[in-house]
């Protein structure tokens, strides 16, 4: 997808990541997973690492050589990411304690690939 | 997860979904009644019989779990029969599933495929079709409510 639509989709989520609370701890994981990675999916295109017509859905399942490039590339918003997808099976589809810390992680990783993603434009 | 967990987080994520409008919130809200829809049904699954209720999590990857420790907290890897479902279909099932909780699936089914064209692409929305997508959660929740022998919240 052209980068100026993943934005405007990252923009849509985070709006609509503004409606949770704290204590809607499995959607702000979630939100913070989808518009994560459409601001991961504009720095791919930004870099080059991943032409336009060609997106990746989760870290996690990275071919291996684009994973090797993505973290040579842009390794700090790889592991941004990869913290946010790790916190789904605890906290989404599991119900360990501590939602709502995981949820502020969530959201500072977010914000550590929105960051990159706009210092690279 | 035990059917009181998948229960209440089904009530946390219907609580958050109707807060977000299906069609200005499009990417969060069909989420969001995926993951209700999701939890209710691995609810209604576990309580007929279909998969076991099991103190594992799904993780990404089909039919692998993570199996907690509740005193250290933390979790280890585990391949075991179903157990939760991640979705409609992963893993299979291969015991009887009620009439009820297959047409919840179906309706299910619905919502999972509007992620690709409006959580990860961009596609427009036509005049109607947030409509049709309350109608699909609507619809899912009943039948299941109702495989479940009580009403949830979300039916309304």
């Amino acid at each position: 997808m052209r980068i100026e639509d993943h934005l405007a989709k990252a923009h849509s989520i985070e709006r609509s990541l503004a409606r949770c609370t704290a204590a809607d701890y499995e959607t702000v994981i979630e939100a913070a997973m989808l518009a994560g990675t459409h601001w991961f999916n504009i720095l791919l295109h930004q870099t080059n690492l991943m032409p336009s017509d060609r997106d990746a859905m989760h870290a996690e399942f990275l071919a291996p050589a684009d994973r090797h490039n993505v973290r040579a590339t842009v390794p700090d918003a790889l592991r941004a990411l990869e913290e946010i997808e790790r916190l789904r099976t605890p906290y989404v589809r599991g119900d360990m304690p501590g939602g709502e810390q995981a949820a502020a992680h969530a959201l500072e990783c977010l914000c550590r690939l929105r960051d990159s993603a706009l210092a690279n434009r | 997860m035990k059917i009181a967990s998948h229960l209440e987080k089904f009530e946390r994520l219907d609580a958050v979904r109707r807060r977000l409008d299906p069609a200005a919130d499009r990417e969060l809200w069909i989420w969001t009644a995926m993951n209700a829809c999701t939890h209710l049904l691995n609810a209604a699954l576990h309580h007929c019989g279909a998969t076991e209720e099991i103190d594992s999590f799904h993780s990404q990857i089909e039919g692998r779990y993570a199996v907690p420790d509740r005193v250290t907290g933390a979790l280890s890897d585990s391949r075991h029969r179903p157990g939760d479902v991640m979705h409609v279909g992963q893993p299979a099932i291969d015991r009887p599933i009620p009439p009820a909780v297959e047409r919840a699936c179906t309706a299910l089914k619905i919502i999972e495929d509007l992620r690709e064209p409006y959580v990860r692409g961009n596609q427009p929305v036509t005049d109607g079709a947030p409509a049709q997508w309350q109608l699909a959660y609507s619809h899912c929740i009943a039948e299941l409510s109702a495989a479940l022998g009580a009403p949830a919240k979300g039916v309304k």
